[in-house]
């Protein structure tokens, strides 16, 4: 078992070696290809394994690391001089001798390094799905783009696979210091990867914004060694029940805050739209953002029911709304996806920190269908800017005209995440359900009015969207299926059939595959049944004719979109009052909200600084 | 549930009736004779005998799937389960409303769709709360459960049930919220490109939208049902008669009424009821 | 069952406005406010031409409007009836040979019914619009053609777009 979690880890980077060497482009899109089996094949033999699996390594691998933590400290501290950027080489500079304090005072204890429990296989499921499946993407899109530096980007892809996969395995918090730093490294490199001025302007922000977060880890693991003397997470799982300070988890929740780009700290993710779009992609999706969740549902046992949790639930969902408000009014569609991934990673935490078992169900399913569906939405806007020249919502206006198949996707990725029988809608019927629950206990009443508004304002948002693709001027019996190219079709439908049958069959998905998941970091499983396709939970019942219902009138439109003409009717023009006029129309922009943004930016930093000094006690 | 397929199979024709019964009651308001009582079929009846025309097709298949949507939806609600998946389910059938708006280049449908989705905004976090309201009461989302339960919801909730009565005009698209409809600004917004047959499938689909919003009146009355009843009737003058007397309010006052006002009225009277209950 | 009755008891009304004095159209609203309530005959002013199935036409028809009021004309489904209200509506009234206006609404689309008067009494209107209920109901669904249209072929079913651009253009051209 031991070995495969070795070979998950660095198989990767291998691969990335070896696709960073080959000389011919299809020799490398075939390692690329090779990656999605080799890693599913590992991965499907851990899960028939016996977990949680402790893994202990030589001291040597230790040493290693800790140096490997100033290289890459001392690189940082070089990107910030060679670009002059104060706050990088300062944060560098901080961070060094933070590392250097950290090691002064670090006890040595024997103890398992690496933690692998399904919580981890979990990530490993989507990275090795849908991470390889965005390389695979990034292969021809490099193609279309610049063929000369594809080694490069799909290297540095498949690497970042790796680094994931160690991220999420590691137990020890130095180490997990220098994974969180490296996913870091890799983000600034994608970002940076055009070489213009923004993307390196962008690429710093990422750089300095991510130091915050490995400051605060650091800080996590300084002020662990000093109240408990730990510095591993089952160790700090297991002083569960009688902690005497909080520090440490309140300094660990702000590192989560800032990799998953919570406010204010979200224009990082921002930023990386202007790198080629399969960066977007797998930063949005499998790895990357996905640690701060992560980090949140390792801890969720400990900070449970703390005010820490309570200002994390207030903080995240105050970002879960006011990020879906904020993304409308942008135009750019892939600035509006990076809002929404913000918004939803705010749900995701919010959940993650509520802490019961349903909680943490609707949180994994959350991560799940969300590294799904982003990832689907990220290739498309890839697909519409290579292929069809769409960037802003101007271009994407009647789309459908054009192409018909990539709007499907594009519709079906944005109606997944609202609309009523798909993985995300049911994870938030679980959270709201859930949110209720707490709510008769006589707390988190915050909880639940921000899911209900954060989740309304993300359906506005999305229909907006699909309501500019769709408008056509004509019939559409003049209109042809689009060719798409084969890689983008691999790349993309098994995670439309994965989003469709993941959501028919969501109560065996739930129980079978992802309850052991909740019961494993909470303790006890969530309460919930699979009778056939009906889902139950404590208190009520999602039946199967339900989804099945709706799925059949969503799954109706399209295909009768295309066969009924209703050929013997008249055809008119639109009601313009007789005038005779060329209409082109947009969309509402909601400059309203625009101007309340400082607003929220200072409100989102009031919740940072509360959550770290109340919830981390720091007072 | 044969009652409830039943009601559902024939919510169109009490749809009708409210509808005709509305008609009159709002002429009886102004002072007018009013309609017959059976006006809503006779328009039915016109429209089902008339030409019909069409943008393209799929704007006119939309406003088919609305109607059924509509309907799936309010069986979902009739059927008794769970009462967030009924409300969930009722944004669906508005979805195709509003794709279906969206997918004509005409100001006014565009423009009525966008504010369609601006109600939806509005009510449904409402709606979502107060369901949840009902659950701090009856400890169930299963609607066959409340409606059997022996505890008055009325009782606890009596903020919440006032909210709910006052997002009611936004659901059925009443004056002083009727920015979406709006028939004297942009004709009707997001139905105004149907006509004939495709008309009458959205005319339908908003009588069986009545059914719908007046039974989450109806469950705040719990398990005795005469009271549920009377709720109704009354709720539904109260409705016709604000409908009279308030003029149309902008998207933006819509919305700021509903997450400034309603929305913290229905927290208030949660908050209360959990510290009371703790 | 015969659906033609229906058509009787559920007219929806189409107002337009051809360059009237407006005195008419005071009329026509007087028409549906309480003291004639016209409501009372299911009559609605839908404002919309695509749901609307009497057209009340009021004014004389100036240059400019001629295409609008063929247009929404177009736009009605049918069965449909022009009902024409006012002088200026049936001949051009005090407008009549001015060098603006097609003197009457007849010149342009078919014509049901006329309601004369300047302005007509709301009376007279109500009349009109129940005569021209009973018309409507004997009307068959066929399309008439505008006036201006006469000389473009009609085929069924009709592509009304494709017609009206025709129609139009043909009219320009002579
Ligand atoms: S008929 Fe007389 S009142 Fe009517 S529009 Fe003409 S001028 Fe005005």
């Amino acid at each position: 078992m031991e070995k495969v979690v070795w070979a998950l880890i660095l198989i990767p980077w291998a691969l990335a070696l070896a696709v960073f060497i080959s000389p011919w482009h299809r020799l490398r899109q075939a390692i690329t290809f090779l990656s999605l089996p080799v890693l599913v094949y590992l991965t499907y033999l851990l899960s028939d394994g016996s977990l949680p699996l402790l893994i202990h390594t030589p001291h040597w691998v230790s040493q290693l690391i800790t140096l490997y933590d100033f290289l890459l400290l001392f690189y940082f501290l070089y990107q910030g001089l060679k670009f002059r950027s104060f706050l990088v080489s300062v944060l560098s500079l901080f961070q060094i001798f933070l590392l250097v304090w950290v090691l002064l005072i670090l006890p040595h204890r024997e103890g398992a390094e690496l933690l692998v429990d399904r919580l981890t296989l979990f990530m490993y499921w989507i990275v090795a799905t849908v991470g390889t499946l965005i390389s695979i993407y990034a292969t021809k899109y490099m193609e279309q783009e610049n063929l000369e530096r594809e080694n490069r980007f799909v290297s540095v892809l498949l690497w970042f696979l790796g680094v994931m996969n160690f991220a999420v395995s590691v137990n020890n918090l130095e180490w997990f210091f220098a994974l969180f730093e490296t996913t870091t490294l890799a983000s600034y490199v994608l970002i940076r990867f055009r070489w213009d001025e923004i993307s390196i302007k962008n690429a710093l922000r990422a750089l300095w914004m991510n130091q915050v977060g490995g400051i605060a880890i650091l800080l996590a693991i300084l002020f662990a060694v000093k109240y408990y003397g730990v510095y591993r997470f089952t160790e700090i799982l297991a002083i569960k029940g009688h902690l005497i300070s909080m520090v440490p988890l309140g300094f660990l929740a702000i590192s989560a805050l800032v990799k998953g780009a919570q406010m204010p700290f979200h224009r990082w993710l921002l930023g990386a739209m202007v790198a080629p779009t399969p960066v977007s992609a797998i930063l949005h999706s499998a790895t990357m953002v996905k640690i701060a969740p992560y980090l949140i549902l390792r801890l969720s046992p400990v900070i449970k029911g703390t005010l820490l949790a309570k200002l994390l639930i207030i903080t995240t969902g105050f970002v879960f709304v006011s990020a879906g408000l904020l993304a409308l009014t942008q135009d750019n569609f892939k600035k509006i996806l990076a809002y929404s991934t913000i918004s939803l990673l705010g749900l995701m935490m919010l959940t993650g920190a509520m802490g019961s078992s349903t909680a943490v169900l609707a949180s994994l399913l959350l991560i799940l269908f969300h590294a799904v569906v982003k990832a689907l939405l990220f290739m498309e806007a890839g697909v519409m800017e290579k292929l069809f020249k769409a960037k802003y919502l101007e271009d994407i206006r009647r789309l459908v005209e054009r192409a018909p198949v990539t709007v499907f996707f594009v519709s079906i990725g944005f109606m997944s995440m609202t609309i009523v029988p798909y993985g995300i809608f049911v994870a938030k019927w679980l959270t709201l359900e859930e949110a209720s629950n707490f709510l008769s206990h006589g707390a988190y009443v915050g909880s639940i009015i921000f899911v209900a508004t954060g989740g309304v304002i993300l359906t506005l948002l999305y229909f907006k969207i699909i309501g500019v693709m769709t408008r056509k001027r004509e019939e559409f019996f003049r209109f042809r299926l689009e060719k798409l190219p084969f890689v983008y079709l691999f790349s993309t439908v098994p995670l439309v059939v994965f989003t469709i049958v993941g959501s028919i069959f969501i109560a065996l998905l739930s129980t079978k595959l992802i309850n052991p998941v909740v019961s494993q970091v909470v303790g006890s499983p969530a309460p919930i049944k699979a009778l056939g396709l009906t889902l139950q939970t404590g208190v009520s019942e999602l039946y199967g004719w339900q989804i099945v219902g709706a799925f059949t009138l969503l799954l109706i439109v399209p295909v009768c979109a295309y066969f009924i003409h209703f050929s013997g009717t008249d055809r008119v023009f639109t009601y313009t009052c007789g005038e005779r006029v060329e209409l082109n129309l947009g969309t509402y922009d909601f400059l309203c909200i625009s101007q309340v943004e400082p607003l929220v930016e200072t409100v989102s930093v009031a919740l940072f600084v509360l959550t770290l000094v109340l919830g981390g006690g720091l007072v | 549930m044969s009652l409830a397929l039943l009601i559902t199979l024939l919510s169109p024709v009490i749809g009708g009736f409210v509808y005709g019964v509305e008609r009159i009651l709002r002429a009886r308001m102004q002072g007018r004779v009013g309609p017959p009582l059976l006006q809503p079929f006779y328009d039915f009846f016109k429209l089902l005998e008339k030409r019909s025309m069409v943008i393209h097709s799929f704007h006119a298949f939309m406003g088919l799937m609305y109607l059924l949507g509509t309907w799936f939806s309010l069986y979902v609600l009739l059927s008794g389960g769970d009462i967030l998946i009924a409300i969930f389910f009722h944004l669906l059938s508005l979805a195709f409303l509003v794709v279906g708006g969206f997918s004509v280049r005409s100001s006014y449908s565009i423009l009525g769709s966008m504010r369609e989705l601006l109600h939806m905004v509005a009510y449904e976090p409402v709606f979502v709360l107060a369901a949840a309201g009902l659950y701090l009461i009856t400890g169930t989302f299963q609607i066959s459960q409340i409606l059997h339960s022996d505890k008055l919801p009325l009782l606890y909730l009596p903020l919440v049930f006032i909210a709910l009565l006052l997002t009611l005009p936004s659901v059925l698209k009443k004056s002083p919220f009727d920015v979406a409809e709006a028939h004297q600004e942009i004709i009707g917004g997001p139905e105004i490109e149907y006509s004939g047959k495709f008309y009458e499938a959205i005319y339908t689909a908003k009588w069986i939208e009545y059914v719908y919003a007046f039974f989450f009146v109806f469950l705040f009355a719990g398990g005795s049902w005469w009271l549920g009843a009377l709720l109704v009737l009354l709720s539904f003058f109260l409705v016709n008669l604000i409908d009279n007397a308030t003029a149309r309010v902008n998207f933006r006052q819509m919305v700021a009424f509903h997450w400034c006002v309603l929305i913290p009225l229905v927290v208030i009277n949660l908050m209360l009821l959990a510290l009371w209950r703790s | 069952m015969d659906f033609k009755k229906f058509r009787k008891k559920s007219p929806w009304l189409l107002h337009y406005n051809t360059g009237s004095c407006n005195g008419c159209d005071i009329e026509i609203l007087a028409c549906l406010a309480p003291k004639y309530d016209l409501e009372r005959f299911g009559i609605l002013n839908r404002g919309n031409p695509k749901q609307s199935d009497v057209l009340i036409v009021t004014g004389p028809v100036t240059k400019r409007a001629r295409e609008r009021l063929i247009r929404l004309y177009f736009e009605m489904p049918e069965p449909k009836v022009v009902v024409a209200v006012g002088a200026c509506a049936c001949t051009g009234g005090v407008f009549r040979h001015m060098y603006n206006v097609l003197n009457g609404v007849d010149k342009v689309i078919p014509v049901d019914v006329y309601v004369p008067g300047c302005a007509a009494r709301p009376e007279a209107i109500i009349d009109g619009v129940a005569k021209a209920l009973e018309i409507l109901e004997k009307k068959k669904k066929d399309f008439v053609p505008p006036k201006v249209c006469k000389n473009v072929e009609v085929k069924e079913p009709i592509n009304r777009k494709f017609l009206l651009e025709k129609c139009l253009g043909v009219k320009n051209e002579g």
